[in-house]
C-alpha cells in the first residue's frame, strides 16, 4: 500500500452510500419492509399526537370556560365534566339561593351563574334525517358576569349580523346564538328561532318563538351550540324558577391549597359539589386513559412485528451476500467495518420508515381524528389529534433507536463470518 | 536478509468431518519473491486453495511456519490475520464477485473504504487505463463481459498497490483467448511493477507460464518446475 494515500475523513459518508445501494438491490423487499415500520410509526406518531392532542384539547377547552371552579349539584363527576364542557344532559339543579350565600365568599373574584336546560327544536326545516340533532342547549346567563368571566365573547358583525346585541335582563323573547348554533339553523340577527320547552313537572312542551337579537363569533367551545337567554326568563320557561343548573367561580388566587379551602368552605351545604378543573380534566383523561392504553398495545406490537420485518430482511439480505462479505473481508474490511455496514442498513430502513410513517400520520390526521370521534365522543371540542415536531421526534428516535437494537445480532452474524468459509459458499 | 515477500514451511491444514481428520494440506514447503509469479496447480481436492487460502493470510495453517511481507500469520485470529493482509494483498476470484450495484469506478476503490482511504480519482484512472477500461469506468458489471468483469476484480486488487496478487482460478470462467490476455497482464504488472502473483488454475498452458509451477496432489507437492534458483529445496 502507498503511504501517500490519504485517509478519508468523511468515511462515513461513504459506508452511508454503500449501505443505500446495497438496500437498493432487492427494492420490493426493501420497500416493504421499510412499508411496515412506516405503518407502525403512523399508529405510533398518531397515538402521541392523540394523546398530546386530547389533552391539549382539554386544557384548551377548559381555559375557554372561564372559570377555575363550579359548584353544582351532587352527582357524577363525569356529568359534571361533560356539563361544563358539551351542555350535557340528565342535569341536576341547585337550589338559587345557593348563588346568594357563595358569592359572598371572599376569595372569590368573580361569579356567574348559568341555567341549563334542554329545548326541543321546532321548524328548524334543516335537518330531518335520523341523524339530525333535535335539541338544543339553552343556557340562562347574566350577561355581565358572564362577560366578565368569559371577556373575549364577542357578537359577530357583517352582513345579517350587524346591529347584533346582548338581551335585556327581562326580555322573554330575545335570545342570543352561538356561531354554530346560528348556521347549523342557518338564522341571522333579526330572524325568528323556535324551541319547544317543557317545563318541569308537566309532560306537554310549550312552542315558543325568540327573535335572535345577536350571534356570536366561534370560540372554539361549548358555547358555538347553546343559545343564550337571560337566567330569569329560562328558568321560568323550564319551570324551574328558584333553581341553577352552574355557579362559575374564578378564585383571587388559584391553586390546590385554595382550592382544597374552598371546597372546605362550601361542601358543608348539603346539595352541592364543588369541582375544580384538575379534577375534571383528570376525570376527563381518565375516560379515554383505557382507550389509549389498547391502542398503545396495538401500536407496540406493530412496531415489534416491523422491527422483527427488518431483521428477517437483514438476515436475509447478510446470508444472500455471504460470499460477498467473504471478498469485502478478503478486500481488508475488518470486523467493524462488515458490522457497520450491515447496522447502517438496518437503521436506514427504520430511519426511513420513520420519516415516511411520520408523513403519513401528518398527512392522514384529519382521517385518523375523524376516526377516533366516530369511536366515541371524547367531550371536548377542537382537535383532538396535534401531532408536534416533538412527537415525530421522539417517533422517529424510537425507530432508530429500534434499528440500532434490532440491527446488531444480523451484523454481528455477518461480521463474524470466516473470509474462508464465506467465499466459498457464494463462489 | 532474503528477498521472499511469502515464506512458509512445513505447511498443514487439517480439517474435521465427524470422526474424520481431512488433511487439507499436509507439509508443504513455499516461498516466493518479490515479482515473481507462482502458479499452483492439481486437480481438484488436491489443496490448490487450501494453499492460497493460507499464503494469502485469509486462513491459518494448523501447523507450520507462515511469513507475509515480514509478519508471521501462524497461530493467528481472524482478527490478526485481517491486519497482516490489509493493504499488502490484493485478491483475484474466478467468479470476479463484483458488487452487483456499484460501477467499474466504485468497484475498483471499494478496498479504499475498507482501509479508511480517500479515493484518488487520477490513481483510479490509471488503475482502470492499465487494465484496459478506459471506457468503462462508469459501466455497471452487467454491462461488462467476463474478461472486462475480471479485470475489474484485477484492477481492484490493484487499486491499494500490493505486494502480492492472489488470483484463485482467475482464467477458470474465460475462454482462451480472454484467459491469455489476463495472463499477460501479470506478466507485466510483476515485470513492471514488481509484483509478487500467485495463482491457481487448471490449465497447465497458463500455469506453465508463471515463473515456477508447483503442482499439488492430496495435499502435498508432488511437481516443482523453474529456474533450480528458485526451487525451494523441500
Amino acid at each position: 500500500m502507498n503511504q501517500a494515500m490519504k485517509t478519508d475523513p468523511f468515511i462515513l459518508r461513504r459506508y452511508f452510500a454503500l449501505a443505500i445501494k446495497n438496500l437498493r438491490r432487492r427494492l420490493v423487499r426493501t420497500s416493504l419492509t421499510i412499508a411496515g415500520v412506516a405503518l407502525a410509526v403512523t399508529v405510533a406518531v398518531s397515538l402521541g399526537g392523540f394523546m398530546l392532542g386530547y389533552r391539549g384539547a382539554i386544557d384548551r377547552s377548559i381555559n375557554m370556560l372561564g372559570f377555575q371552579v363550579m359548584i353544582m349539584a351532587k352527582g357524577c363527576p363525569y356529568e359534571a365534566a361533560t356539563m361544563m364542557l358539551k351542555g350535557g344532559t340528565g342535569l341536576l339543579y341547585l337550589p338559587s339561593d345557593t348563588y346568594d350565600k357563595v358569592k359572598s365568599d371572599p376569595e372569590i373574584e368573580s361569579i356567574t351563574p348559568i341555567f341549563v336546560g334542554v329545548a326541543q327544536k321546532q321548524g328548524s326545516g334543516i335537518r330531518d334525517d335520523a341523524g339530525a340533532t333535535n335539541f338544543s342547549v339553552i343556557s340562562g346567563i347574566e350577561v355581565l358576569s358572564y362577560k366578565v368571566m368569559k371577556p373575549w365573547i364577542a357578537l359577530k358583525s357583517g352582513p345579517g349580523y350587524d346591529g347584533g346585541r346582548w338581551f335585556e335582563a327581562d326580555s322573554k323573547t330575545d335570545v342570543v346564538l352561538g356561531f354554530e348554533a346560528a348556521e347549523y339553523e342557518q338564522r341571522k340577527v333579526g330572524d325568528s328561532f323556535y324551541a319547544s320547552i317543557a317545563p318541569a313537572g308537566k309532560p306537554e312542551p310549550v312552542m315558543h318563538e325568540f327573535k335572535v337579537v345577536g350571534v356570536l363569533e366561534r370560540t372554539g367551545t361549548q358555547d358555538d351550540g347553546t343559545v343564550f337567554m337571560p337566567i330569569d326568563v329560562a328558568r321560568e320557561y323550564f319551570g324551574r324558577p328558584a333553581q341553577l343548573t352552574i355557579l362559575g367561580i374564578k378564585l383571587k388566587q388559584f391553586n390546590a391549597v385554595k382550592m382544597r379551602e374552598f371546597e372546605t368552605r362550601w361542601l358543608k351545604l348539603p346539595e352541592v359539589q364543588v369541582v375544580g378543573l384538575q379534577q375534571v380534566k383528570n376525570t376527563l383523561v381518565s375516560l379515554v386513559a383505557t382507550a389509549q392504553t389498547m391502542i398503545a398495545a396495538v401500536a407496540v406490537i406493530a412496531i415489534i412485528v416491523a422491527l422483527i420485518g427488518v431483521i428477517n430482511t437483514i438476515l436475509m439480505s447478510v446470508y444472500e451476500r455471504t460470499a460477498e462479505i467473504g471478498i469485502m473481508k478478503a478486500l481488508g474490511a475488518r470486523r467493524g467495518s462488515i458490522f457497520q455496514l450491515i447496522w447502517l442498513e438496518t437503521v436506514i430502513i427504520c430511519l426511513i420508515g420513520a420519516l415516511t410513517g411520520s408523513i403519513l400520520a401528518v398527512v392522514g390526521s384529519s382521517l385518523v381524528e375523524r376516526a377516533i370521534r366516530s369511536i366515541a365522543d371524547f367531550g371536548v371540542s377542537g382537535s383532538i389529534v396535534s401531532i408536534t415536531p416533538q412527537v415525530i421526534m421522539y417517533a422517529v428516535s424510537g425507530a432508530v433507536a429500534l434499528g440500532f437494537f434490532g440491527g446488531l445480532y444480523p451484523a454481528w452474524r455477518a461480521s463474524s463470518m470466516r473470509p474462508v468459509g464465506a467465499i466459498s459458499k457464494g463462489v | 536478509m532474503n528477498d521472499f515477500i511469502i515464506e512458509g514451511h512445513g505447511l498443514k491444514r487439517y480439517y474435521q468431518r465427524g470422526n474424520e481428520t481431512v488433511k487439507a494440506l499436509d507439509g508443504v514447503d513455499v516461498s516466493i519473491r518479490k515479482g515473481e509469479i507462482v502458479s499452483i496447480l492439481g486437480p481438484s481436492g488436491s489443496g490448490k486453495t487450501t494453499l492460497i487460502n493460507l499464503l494469502s493470510g485469509l486462513d491459518a495453517p494448523t501447523e507450520g511456519t507462515l511469513v507475509i511481507d515480514g509478519k508471521s500469520a501462524a497461530g493467528l485470529s481472524e482478527d490478526e490475520l485481517v491486519e497482516v493482509r490489509r493493504g499488502v494483498l490484493g485478491f483475484v476470484f474466478q467468479n470476479f464477485s463484483l458488487l452487483p450495484t456499484l460501477t467499474v469506478t466504485e468497484n475498483i476503490e471499494l478496498p479504499l473504504l475498507f482501509l479508511g482511504l480517500q479515493a484518488d480519482p487520477e490513481r483510479t484512472r490509471r488503475v482502470i487505463d492499465a487494465v484496459g477500461l478506459t471506457d468503462r469506468a462508469n459501466h455497471l458489471p452487467r454491462e461488462l463481459s467476463g474478461g472486462q468483469m475480471q479485470r475489474v476484480a484485477i484492477a481492484r486488487a490493484l487499486i491499494i498497490e500490493p505486494k502480492i496478487l492472489v488470483a484463485d482460478e482467475p482464467t477458470g470462467n474465460l475462454d482462451r483467448a480472454t484467459g491469455e490476455s489476463i495472463i499477460a497482464l501479470f506478466k507485466k504488472l510483476a515485470k513492471e511493477d514488481g509484483l509478487a502473483i500467485l495463482l491457481t488454475t487448471h490449465n497447465t498452458v497458463f500455469g506453465s507460464q508463471a515463473d515456477r509451477a508447483i503442482t499439488l496432489e492430496d495435499g502435498r507437492i508432488v511437481a516443482l518446475n523453474g529456474p533450480p534458483n528458485k526451487l525451494p529445496l523441500h
